[in-house]
C-alpha cells in the first residue's frame, strides 16, 4: 500500500477524534458567550444566587433598558460606527496606494521607505511626543485626530505588499500594453485581485477601531468618545473606596449589565466575520509560502 | 447742532446698551470632571441648571470616566495643551506634586483674596491645619480641597444581624467576639468562609489595622508601603517588622487557617454579592449603602446586615484614618492667562464654596428637591420614596452629593439621607475616641529624595506584600520565620527609608 493510498483511507477513529475535539473547540468559544447573553436576560437576584447557567431566569431585558439610557449612549454608538466605517475607508485606501508602489523592488529608493515602515513598526514616538505632534497640528479634539494617525498600520501594509507581490507581473505588462497608466492598472487590475488581503487587512482595521478607547481618550473630546470607552467605563465603574472622610460612591453596577455591556459591544463585530470568513483564510496565509 | 446731539446720544444709548448685554453674558469656564459610571454625569442635572442660572455662568464639564481620569489630567498637564479652566477632584498628590512645582498648574494660595468662600468654609469648619497640609514644598497650595467637618464612618464592618440574633450573640465589640461568631457560623455552614470583602484583601486591612496600631500603608494616603504613624509620638515607625504587625498577622493566619476567611478576596461586587446573598460569608468589611442592595438580592428567608462601629484590638478602637480635606479645584496654568483669571476663580470660589452654593450641591434646589420645615429638611415623595435610597436616587437624580462636584460636606446634611440606623452608627462611632483618626500627609520630598523614597518604597512593599501572603496563608511560619522576615526587611533598607520619612514629615 503506498502513502497516498493510505492518506485517502477513511478512519472512522480518527474522524470521531477529530470531530470530539472541533466539537470541545466549538464549547470552549460559545459557551461562555450563551452564559453572558443568559445572564443578559436574566434578574440580578437569580444571577447572584447561582440559579442562571445556559438559559435566562427571569427573563428581562431591564439591564439593556439601563444600557440604552445611559447618557450619550447612542451618540457614543453612532461615533464608534463612524471612526469604524470611515476609519477604515480611509486606511484601506491610503495602504493600498502605499502598497502598491512598495511592492515593486526595482523602485529607486524603495528598500530605504520599507525599511523606514519597518523600523516605525517597532520604535514608535511615545505618548507625550504624539500627543504634541497632533496638537501641533490641530488635530486633537477633531475626528481627525482618530481618523488620519491609524490610518496606515505597518503590519497590515506589510500584508498588503506581499500580497501584491504575488500577482504576475505579465498581468500588469499586459495591462500597459493596452494603454493603463500605473494608476488606471491599481484601480483596475490590482484592486480587483486584491479581495481577499482587503477583507483581512479590513477587518483588522475594523475591530482597531471598534475596540479602541484610548486614542479616543487622550484625543478627543467627551462628545466624540466612542461607544467603547463608555462601555469600560461602565465595566470598570463598579466601586470607588475612597481615602477622604465622604460618603464614597461605591455601589456597584450590576453584574446583568455588564452582561449586557459586553452583548452590546462585541455583537456587532462578531457579526461581521462570517461575511468576511472566506477571504480571511486566503488572506491571513498570504506571503506565508514563498515561491 | 441738535443733530448732531441726537446722533452723540443714541451712539452713547447704544454703547451704554452694549455693556449691559456684555456684562449679562455667563462667564464660560470649562471644567475635567471625573465620571462615575454608577452616576453617569448629566449637564441638565438640576443642581447644575440651578447653579448656572443662579450665578450667571455657563459651566462646560469635560466628564472623562472615572478610571481613566488620571491618564487625561496628567498628560495635559505634562503637555500644557488643551487643558480646561480648572480639574475637579484632584490633589496634588504624587506625580501633580511634579506638576505644580514645574510650573504646570496655579498656586492658587497666591490668589488666597480671590477666594473668600474657601477661606470661610476653611475657618467655619476649622480646618486650616488640615489645608496647610495640603501645601508642597515651597509652602505653596495648588489646589482648593473638598473640605470635611466630620469624618463619615460609610464603611466597616458589616454583619448578619439575623444570625446574631438567632444564636443569642450580642453585637461584637472586639476581634475575639468576631472569631467567636465566625467560629459558630463555620461550625453551622462547614462550606462557607465567614469572613469576606470587597474589592480585595486591602480593604480588609485597612479597615482593621488600625485596631492593631498599624497600618502599613494599606491607607493609601500615608503613601509609605510599609511604615505606619505613631499618633501619639507623631512620627513614623517601621510598622511592617512591629510587634503590632506581627500580632495583626498572627490573628489573620487565625483566620485563614480554620477557614474563616474568603481565600478568594481579589474579587469584583458581584462576587461579594453573591457570597453574602447566598451564605457562603456572613461578615464583610464594606460600605453602609451596599447593604440593602445585598439584602434583596438574597433568598434567604430574614436575612438582616447591619453595620457596626469598629471593633477593639490591641491598639484601641480605630477605623481607617480619613483625611478632612480631599480632592478638589485644580488650576491648570493656562487659565491664569485669561484676562479675566480673577473672575474665573472667584466665581469658582462661589459656586463651589459659598453658603447657598453648597447646600445646593448637597440638597438640590429648594422648593424641587426639598423644603424646610423649620430647621428639618424634607424631601419630595420621588426621593421618599425611592427603592434606591434617598443619596442614591438624589445623586442620579438631581447631580447632589456627588465626589467632585461637591466640595463642601457637612456631616449632619448629609445624614438627613439616610435612615435612622445609619445616624446611630455615625453617633455612636463619634462618641467613641479617635475611632476615625487623621491621614498622614505625604512628606515634602524634594526630586531626589522622592525618586529615592519610591525606589526603596517599591522594593520594600514587594517584599513585604509576599511575605504578609505567606504568613498570612501558611506558607512560612510567623513564630519561626519572623527573624528571617525582618533581617530581609532591614537588608533592603527599611530604617533608611524610615529615617528619609521622618527627616520630612510635615507633622
Amino acid at each position: 500500500m503506498n502513502r497516498s493510498t493510505r492518506i485517502k483511507e477513511k478512519s472512522p477513529v480518527l474522524d470521531a477524534l477529530i470531530w470530539l475535539v472541533m466539537l470541545l473547540v466549538l464549547l470552549a468559544c460559545i459557551v461562555p458567550f450563551l452564559y453572558i447573553i443568559a445572564m443578559s436576560f436574566s434578574s440580578s437576584r437569580a444571577i447572584l444566587n447561582n440559579r442562571v447557567s445556559l438559559w435566562p431566569v427571569g427573563f428581562n431585558t431591564e439591564a439593556y433598558r439601563q444600557v440604552f439610557a445611559y447618557p450619550n449612549f447612542f451618540r457614543a454608538y453612532r461615533n464608534t460606527l463612524f471612526y469604524t466605517g470611515f476609519g477604515t475607508l480611509i486606511a484601506l485606501t491610503m495602504m493600498v496606494i502605499f502598497a502598491y508602489p512598495l511592492s515593486k523592488s526595482r523602485l529607486k529608493g524603495q528598500p530605504i521607505v520599507m525599511k523606514m515602515v519597518v523600523f516605525s513598526m517597532f520604535f514608535g514616538g511615545g505618548l507625550v511626543p504624539n500627543y504634541l505632534l497632533l496638537t501641533s497640528l490641530r488635530l486633537t479634539g477633531t475626528v481627525f485626530a482618530m481618523l488620519l494617525p491609524f490610518a496606515i498600520n505597518q503590519f497590515n501594509l506589510i500584508i498588503l505588499i506581499n500580497f501584491i507581490k504575488t500577482i504576475p507581473d505579465e498581468l500588469e505588462e499586459a495591462a500597459r500594453i493596452d494603454g493603463l497608466n500605473y494608476f488606471g492598472i491599481l484601480v483596475r487590475i490590482i484592486l480587483p485581485l486584491l479581495t481577499a488581503a482587503i477583507a483581512t487587512v479590513g477587518l483588522y482595521t475594523a475591530v482597531f477601531f471598534w475596540n479602541d478607547w484610548f486614542y479616543s481618550l487622550i484625543y478627543l473630546k467627551s462628545d466624540q468618545y466612542p461607544v467603547m470607552l463608555l462601555l469600560r467605563n461602565i465595566v470598570n465603574g463598579t466601586t470607588m473606596v475612597g481615602e477622604a472622610g465622604g460618603v464614597g460612591e461605591n455601589a456597584s453596577v450590576a453584574i446583568a449589565i455588564k452582561s449586557a455591556v459586553i452583548i452590546t459591544s462585541t455583537l456587532p463585530i462578531i457579526l461581521l466575520y462570517p461575511f468576511l470568513q472566506k477571504y480571511f483564510v486566503k488572506g491571513m496565509l498570504v506571503g506565508a509560502v514563498k515561491g | 447742532m441738535r443733530k448732531t446731539l441726537s446722533l452723540l446720544l443714541a451712539v452713547a444709548l447704544l454703547l451704554g446698551l452694549g455693556a449691559y448685554a456684555v456684562a449679562e453674558q455667563p462667564l464660560a469656564i470649562s471644567l475635567y470632571y471625573s465620571d462615575n459610571a454608577t452616576l453617569p454625569f448629566q449637564q441638565d442635572w438640576p443642581v447644575i441648571v440651578a447653579l448656572e442660572k443662579q450665578y450667571n455662568v455657563k459651566l462646560n464639564f469635560e466628564p472623562i470616566p472615572m478610571a481613566d481620569y488620571g491618564t487625561k489630567a496628567g498628560l495635559a498637564l505634562s503637555t500644557g495643551e488643551n487643558t480646561p479652566d480648572v480639574m475637579l477632584y484632584l490633589t496634588t498628590g504624587g506625580a501633580y506634586s511634579s506638576y505644580a512645582l514645574n510650573g504646570a498648574i496655579v498656586p492658587i494660595s497666591d490668589y488666597a483674596e480671590w477666594t473668600p468662600h474657601f477661606n470661610a468654609r476653611v475657618e467655619e469648619m476649622g480646618l486650616q491645619q488640615d489645608v496647610d497640609l495640603n501645601r508642597l514644598s515651597d509652602g505653596k497650595l495648588y489646589f482648593l480641597p473638598s473640605l470635611f467637618d466630620k469624618p463619615f464612618y460609610d464603611g466597616g464592618l458589616i454583619l448578619r444581624e439575623d444570625y446574631l440574633k438567632a444564636k443569642g450573640f450580642d453585637a461584637p465589640k472586639t476581634f475575639d467576639d468576631l472569631y467567636n461568631i465566625m467560629k459558630a457560623y463555620k461550625e453551622d455552614n462547614p462550606g462557607s468562609y465567614p469572613l469576606t470583602s470587597i474589592v480585595g484583601l486591602r480593604v480588609v486591612q485597612r479597615m482593621t489595622m488600625p485596631s492593631f496600631g498599624v497600618s502599613v500603608g494599606r491607607n493609601t494616603g500615608t503613601g509609605t508601603g510599609t511604615l505606619s504613624w505613631d499618633y501619639d509620638k507623631k512620627e513614623y515607625f517601621a510598622g511592617a517588622i512591629s510587634p503590632q504587625y506581627k500580632d495583626y498577622i498572627t490573628f489573620m493566619a487565625k483566620l485563614h487557617a480554620e477557614g474563616l476567611l474568603d481565600p478568594e478576596l481579589e474579587q469584583d461586587n458581584a462576587s461579594t454579592a453573591k457570597k453574602l446573598a447566598t451564605g457562603a460569608a456572613m461578615a464583610v468589611y464594606g460600605y453602609y449603602d451596599q447593604i440593602g442592595g445585598w439584602e434583596q438580592a438574597s433568598e434567604i428567608e430574614g436575612l438582616k446586615l447591619n453595620m457596626y462601629p469598629p471593633l477593639v484590638g490591641p491598639g484601641g478602637a480605630h477605623h481607617q484614618p480619613k483625611s478632612k480635606t480631599g480632592g478638589g479645584l485644580l488650576f491648570p496654568i493656562a487659565v491664569s492667562k485669561r484676562p479675566d483669571f480673577e473672575q474665573v476663580v472667584r466665581k469658582l470660589d462661589e459656586i463651589f464654596y459659598s453658603e447657598d452654593a453648597t447646600k445646593l450641591w448637597c440638597f438640590g434646589p429648594e422648593g424641587d428637591s426639598y423644603k424646610m420645615d423649620g430647621d428639618k429638611v424634607i424631601y419630595n415623595d420621588a426621593i421618599l420614596g425611592s427603592a434606591d435610597g434617598i443619596y442614591k436616587y438624589m445623586q442620579n437624580a438631581y447631580g447632589t452629593g456627588c465626589a467632585g462636584l461637591q466640595n463642601v460636606w457637612y456631616l449632619d446634611r448629609e445624614l438627613t439621607k439616610y435612615d435612622e440606623n445609619y445616624a446611630r452608627i455615625n453617633a455612636e462611632v463619634a462618641a467613641m475616641p479617635d475611632a476615625i483618626q487623621y491621614t498622614v500627609p505625604v512628606p515634602s520630598f524634594d526630586d531626589i529624595t522622592a525618586e529615592d523614597a519610591s525606589l526603596m518604597q517599591t522594593t520594600l512593599l514587594d517584599a513585604f506584600n509576599v511575605w504578609d501572603d505567606e504568613f498570612r496563608t501558611g506558607k512560612k511560619s510567623i513564630e519561626t520565620d519572623w527573624d528571617a522576615f525582618v533581617k530581609d526587611m532591614t537588608d533592603k533598607g527599611i530604617e533608611k527609608f524610615l529615617e528619609i520619612y521622618n527627616a520630612n514629615k510635615k507633622l
